[in-house]
């Protein structure tokens, strides 16, 4: 238990398992507490930095945990929590390692983009709010946490992206998100009835222990399993339910669309991989509900689709958000070449690096157009002409999280690509992977737009950079640094995040 | 402690720094950076002196410089290391003097004739060299692979000094092309090795040499990639050799040497004695370990090398430039190199090399001085009675003459002797193979003294047939110098290894190169060599009664020859006694159509299945690839309009999404029974 | 006692509706009820079988969906709010300055 996760004299209870959860809220609750004192505080620096160390205090706690173990195997194993509606293994401490230093990444960056902005407490309350659902989907047990979980990540994200609230792109983006959300919980909420009325429960171990009994009602379970199926992938942005990403992605303040398209995405995949796995074991599924072909279907249309509407932008956010498309669709393949009885924990441990990779490199690359958009350059690939003789470092910091998401070495998403491939090929879906690689040699094209626009091309005359802002720098760098150090650091990474996926099965 | 080792790194690097000056500052340098060149070589021929002298004393040095690739968890550490045993301290003293005696020769060739662009001239020397000696003190064969490939870069830049004419340019690109054929074996071979030992180290225990005699053993195992272990290191030999083929100007690649003759002759001097052509025997010798443990490619070295000794030297035999003569003669020497690597004799062919590089470099000197004495003509018919002319120019010629047709007691006789020998007693020993090539090295001899002599008549004897020949133009010391160092190294660098005279006279002890060569690291030594080869010696009557015939016949067939061009050409007007092999000279004189052949091969099968390659590649390659992208772009532009913006679309195709999952996975899963 | 496929069919009904008016509705606040709709499809499933197993947890979970439905119309209100003062209406079909 969790007795053995620190050297101290006495264990810590086991509440404390969820610690970074509650960090996370405290911190939100916090800035609330300030918005309520000083209602129009404009101290930006008060702010970001309180939500950043609220960020990666939690991400040191998340951390601690993971490496002394607390959750696996060797400490006792999955710590359940409330009735087992929560679970603190080394999965969800994994994911929450993603949330929170993508949560620090954003609001280090945020501390310049909303410096102007009014209402910056509550931005950063939401974001901090937005965070703890995460964790929490990472750690939920049964449906009934997976639902509100989910929905405490949604609803802070809709009044995110509509933050510029005088801005079209930002009403727009929110109104559609909000929309497809609404209809995507409600038929989520709509498959967990049925999948409650097919079984009886909630709790993902009961329900797969009462799979059996459901003889009669393997319909009313398949339109179930489909439907939370649908939920996951509303918030993973994968097909069809992946409408409301290019969009919301697009007109969203950059510090946001970073954070949507990397956490929230890891948190959708987090609660994605706990729920098919722990309710709807391969070996004990009725014939019939064969949610794996599922996953097998999206993931080919999704990558496909993400990558080729991507190929064809002309904004390099939109370019950016079909991207995250495609990556949603290299990440379903820890659900899609998933076997009875196959290495299972391999496929989904690669999925599961993938995506603390994705984290840096995507929150990076978002994060330098929020940059962008500070200096007032413009959005298309052609306004980018020239950047880097005028912002270098910037620009190096780019390239790296072009190269990396298309996958090339020597950055840390060459090995992600590279394992989560070799491990579908391993589980036997060579095709899987076929269709991966071909989807990262046509990405190639479009993230390497980019970086030909940024050194090639010359600058138009009138290319003229404001000052260099501290914090969306610091944000930058730190995802290049990482997204770098990943590549020497990813034997540990794999490692871990097979070995807490081993737990799973 | 400081020793002398310290210091070899300099001696690779002086001539670079040259390099940099000459091309730097040259222009504003008196005679155009040579003397950069001439102080930068004859620091590093003092340097290369206290090597050799600290190896004498029984000092090897083997040592890593620089790691440049650090290979992670058994994979390969890519390194510049530098070895000195006793092979390349010999090496270095050769290449340093030659270097330094070109350097001072081309005062006389380049810049007293007044050329242009010396600076670039002096650049590509100092390039050279340091190319060179990079490649000998190389520890490990990707060091030399890159050093080699350095050599052979800047022998394209200097065979093509005379850009401005139309036959340098196309020389160079000749000798750059068909070296690199070869080189392209070579560098297969080298992956090979770092494929099959993970190393590529020359010396010690962990070198590739000695990786393989353990396998061979069985004592260790190595990836041989399903090969049985003697046939993999076969194949990795022969892909080496490839580049060796190429460089050595070897049958069937030798075609560039007698094309660069287009570079100014002192380049041609460095090329032939000391540098690129040496470059790959030297490598062979280098890693001899390695081709000992196999018998196949041991002979096929042999047969090469005796065939390309008899092949060059008939071709010698009709040529008309004085240079061409020169350059087949290189060729045919270098085989007779190869023949001794091949039949065992690692000690015969070193000591070959090392008279060869004498006499050779002595020999294209005083051909620069005739040169340069005919104000630039090569045709040996317009010569004739330089002898009074210009005496120091004869009788050092007349030296290397002599030791290159291996006359008693120059040089030339005692190393092309014992390559003989050695290729001798192994073959009675019961290698027929050996014999096959023995014959031809044997029968090259004859030629060799018949072309030797008949250059030597033709240009120095007789009557002037030409005007210039008459007044010739006068030589300095700059010129007369090199030529007397040279004279007296080409006559009597055979004392470093007079086998035959201990072995007739029975004076133990005066095989001065094999003790030498004996004193090598552990697994490099001659003897060690020896031990290796497949070879067993018979002799013929006794050891000495071997010693004598062999020495015997070869110097007959010598004189032989060297007594026919006395009777033929050595009268006051010669005529063109070769026209009288009709045919058979046409057929020699156009190189046994060697090029016409190539270039036949190359147009007609190599430029279709070229252009067939293109048109593949141009139709249906890059066909496909534009198709591809073009379909992709095109479908991108499809699919993003599935993005209408309207928001009640998106409900309607995620509805439509989720209701054509639901009744195919319901029709699939039967639900609906 | 009402057999329990009849309750399904009434939810499948409901949220048929709601489905349908969210495909044919323009009106954000038509679409916002639409979604309600179809989340009380979902409390009828879990209310109905609650009662068929005889356990508390679908009577309990939906009380929660019904609060985070709440919540999430007072989010979509606000949305609704910054809509109609950016596009002059609360018209789902005007905001379409992003596509492709």
């Amino acid at each position: 238990m969790a007795g053995a996760l620190a050297l101290q004299s006495g264990p810590l209870p086991d509440w404390t398992a969820v610690s970074p959860a509650l960090i996370l809220a405290l911190t939100g609750l916090l800035l609330f507490v300030i918005d309520s004192i000083d209602s129009d505080s404009d101290n930006t620096v008060l702010l970001a930095g309180l939500s950043t160390v609220g960020s990666l205090f939690a991400f040191g706690v998340a951390g601690w945990f993971l490496v002394e173990g607390t959750g696996q195997a060797a400490t006792g194993g999955a710590i359940s929590l409330y009735g087992d509606a929560l679970v603190v293994d080394g999965m969800s401490l994994f994911f929450t390692l993603i949330f929170t230093i993508v949560a620090a990444m954003v609001c280090i960056a945020s501390l310049d983009y909303v410096a102007e902005q009014r209402h910056q407490a509550e931005f950063f309350s939401l974001v901090l709010f937005a965070a703890t659902g995460m964790t929490l989907m990472s750690m939920s047990n049964s449906l009934a946490t997976a639902f509100i979980s989910l929905e405490l990540a949604s609803l802070p994200s809709y009044a995110l992206v509509a933050y510029l609230k005088d801005n079209r792109g930002s009403v727009e983006a929110a109104l559609k998100y909000f929309l497809i959300g609404a209809l995507s919980s409600a038929v989520f909420a709509f498959g967990i009835s049925l999948v409650y009325a097919a079984t009886g429960s909630l709790l993902l171990s009961d329900i797969a222990s009462s799979l059996g009994d459901a003889d009669g009602m393997t319909g009313i379970l398949g339109m179930g399993v489909l439907m939370l199926l649908g939920g996951f992938a509303f918030k993973t942005a994968s097909v069809p339910f992946h409408f409301w990403a290019p969009e919301a992605y697009e007109g969203a303040p950059a510090p946001i669309s970073a954070f949507l398209s990397s956490a929230s995405k890891a948190a959708g995949f987090a609660i994605a991989f706990r729920v098919f796995v722990e309710a709807f074991p391969l070996g004990q599924l009725p014939a019939g509900v064969d949610w794996v072909l599922a996953f097998q279907v999206l993931a080919v249309v999704t990558m496909t689709l993400g990558n080729f509407a991507a190929a064809t932008q002309e904004n390099v956010k939109r370019m950016l958000a079909y991207s995250s498309i495609g990556h949603a669709g290299y990440a379903l393949i820890g659900l899609a070449a998933l076997t009875a009885g196959g290495p299972n924990a391999n496929v989904l441990g690669a999925s599961m690096a993938h995506l603390l990779v994705y984290g840096f490199m995507n929150t990076g690359a978002f994060l330098f157009i929020a940059l962008v958009e500070y200096w007032g350059v413009g959005t298309t690939f052609e306004d980018y002409n020239g950047l880097g003789a005028r912002a270098p470092m910037a620009c190096v910091a780019m390239s790296v999280f072009m190269f990396s998401l298309a996958g090339l070495p020597p950055f840390g998403g060459f090995f992600s690509k590279y394992v989560l491939f070799y491990s579908a090929i391993e589980a036997g879906f060579w095709w899987l992977a076929a269709v991966g690689a071909v989807n990262s040699a046509l990405s190639l094209f479009y993230y390497s737009r980019v970086v030909k626009a940024m050194w090639i091309e010359d600058a138009a005359p009138t290319l003229e950079l404001g000052s260099k802002p501290v914090g969306l720098y610091t944000a930058v760098i730190f995802a290049a640094v990482g997204t770098l150090l990943l590549l020497p650091a990813f034997q540990p990474v794999i490692e871990t995040a097979q070995t807490v996926a081993t737990a799973l099965f | 402690m400081a020793g002398i080792f310290d210091f070899v790194p300099a001696i690779v690097l002086l001539p670079f720094v040259s390099f940099l000056v000459a091309l730097a500052v040259g222009n504003r340098m008196p005679k155009g950076g040579a003397f950069a060149g001439i102080v930068a070589t004859a620091g590093s021929f003092l340097l290369s002196l206290a090597t050799f002298f600290t190896v004498s004393q029984g000092q090897t040095y083997n040592q890593t410089i620089y790691t440049w690739a650090q290979g992670l968890d058994g994979a390969v550490t890519l390194e510049f290391g530098l070895l000195i045993d006793p092979l390349s301290a010999l090496m270095l003293v050769i290449v340093t003097l030659i270097a330094l005696l070109v350097h001072i020769f081309s005062l006389g060739y380049m810049n007293d004739e007044g050329e242009t662009g010396l600076p670039r001239y002096y650049a590509g020397l100092g390039l050279f060299t340091a190319s060179m000696l990079g490649f000998v003190v190389a520890d490990n064969l990707l060091m030399a692979f890159m050093f080699f490939e350095l050599v052979g870069l800047c022998s394209y830049l200097l065979i093509g000094f005379w850009f401005r004419e139309p036959g340098p340019p196309s020389a160079a690109k000749k000798a750059f092309l068909v070296t690199r054929f070869g080189d392209y074996f070579f560098l297969v071979g080298v992956v090979a090795v770092f494929a099959t030992f993970g190393t590529a180290a020359f010396a010690g225990s962990e070198s590739f040499p000695h990786l393989a005699e353990q396998a061979l053993a069985g004592e260790t195992s190595v990836n041989t990639f399903g090969f049985a272990a003697e046939t993999w290191f076969t194949i990795v030999g022969l892909l080496v050799l490839g580049g060796v083929v190429g460089k050595s100007a070897q049958f069937p690649l030798h075609t560039w040497l007698p094309d660069a003759m287009e570079g100014p002759t002192p380049v041609s001097a460095l090329i032939h004695a000391a540098t690129m052509v040496a470059a790959g025997v030297y490598l062979v010798a280098r890693m001899y370990g390695f081709y000992a443990l196999s018998p196949t490619a041991l002979a096929i070295i042999a047969l090469i090398g005796g065939f390309t000794a008899l092949f060059a030297a008939t071709m010698g035999v009709v040529k008309r430039e004085i240079k061409q003569v020169l350059a087949y003669s290189t060729i045919s020497q270098y085989g007779y190199m190869m023949l001794g690597l091949g039949g065992g004799g690692y000690v015969a062919a070193t000591f070959h090399l090392m008279t060869h590089a004498f006499f050779k470099a002595l020999l294209f000197l005083g051909a620069g001085s005739v040169i340069i004495a005919m104000h630039h003509n090569e045709n040996m018919w317009d010569m004739g009675g330089l002898k009074e002319k210009m005496p120091v120019t004869y009788y050092t010629f007349l030296s290397g003459s002599l030791a290159l047709a291996g006359i008693f007691p120059f040089a030339g006789f005692w190393s092309k002797d014992e390559v003989l020998y050695e290729t001798l007693i192994h073959g009675l020993g019961g290698s027929p193979i050996l014999l096959v090539a023995y014959a031809m090295g044997l029968l090259a001899v004859f030629f060799t003294g018949f072309y030797t002599f008949r250059m030597v008549f033709l240009t120095f004897h007789g009557k002037p047939r030409s005007q210039t020949a008459r007044d010739p133009h006068g030589v300095r010391w700059n010129v007369k110098g090199p030529l007397a160092v040279l004279g007296v190294l080409a006559a009597t660098t055979g004392v470093v290894n007079m086998v035959p005279v201990e072995k007739l006279l029975g004076i133990k002890g005066i095989d001065f190169l094999h003790q030498w060569l004996d004193m090598s690291l552990d697994g490099l030594t001659a003897h060690h060599y020896a031990e290796l080869t497949p070879y067993s010696s018979a002799y013929i009557g006794g050891e000495a009664t071997t010693v004598a015939i062999g020495a015997a016949v070869s110097l007959g067939l010598a004189i032989a020859g060297a007594g026919l061009a006395y009777v033929l050409y050595n009268v006051p007007e010669p005529t063109e006694h070769t026209d009288k092999l009709g045919g058979i000279k046409t057929l020699l004189y156009n190189n046994y159509y060697q090029d016409e052949y190539q270039v036949w091969l190359a147009n007609s099968v190599v430029r279709p299945i070229s252009r067939g390659a293109d048109k593949f590649d141009q139709g249906v390659v890059d066909g496909v690839v534009n198709g591809v992208s073009s379909v992709s772009l095109f479908s991108g532009s499809r699919v993003r309009r599935i993005q209408t913006g309207v928001v009640s679309n998106y409900a309607a195709l995620l509805t439509l999404g989720l209701t054509v999952l639901l009744l195919g996975f319901g029709l699939l899963g039967g639900w609906f029974q | 006692m009402v057999p329990p496929e009849y309750y399904l069919v009434l939810s499948a009904a409901i949220f048929c509706i709601g489905l349908f008016g969210i495909l044919t509705r323009r009106n954000a606040l038509l679409f916002l009820m639409s979604v309600e709709l179809m989340l009380n499809a979902a409390n009828i499933n879990l209310v109905a079988f609650s009662y068929v197993w005889g356990n508390v947890t679908g009577q309990t979970f939906a009380l929660f969906t019904m609060a985070l439905a709440a919540a999430e119309v007072a989010i979509g209100l606000g949305i609704i709010m910054v809509l109609y003062r950016n596009f002059g209406g609360v018209d789902v079909t005007d905001a379409t300055t992003m596509r492709w």
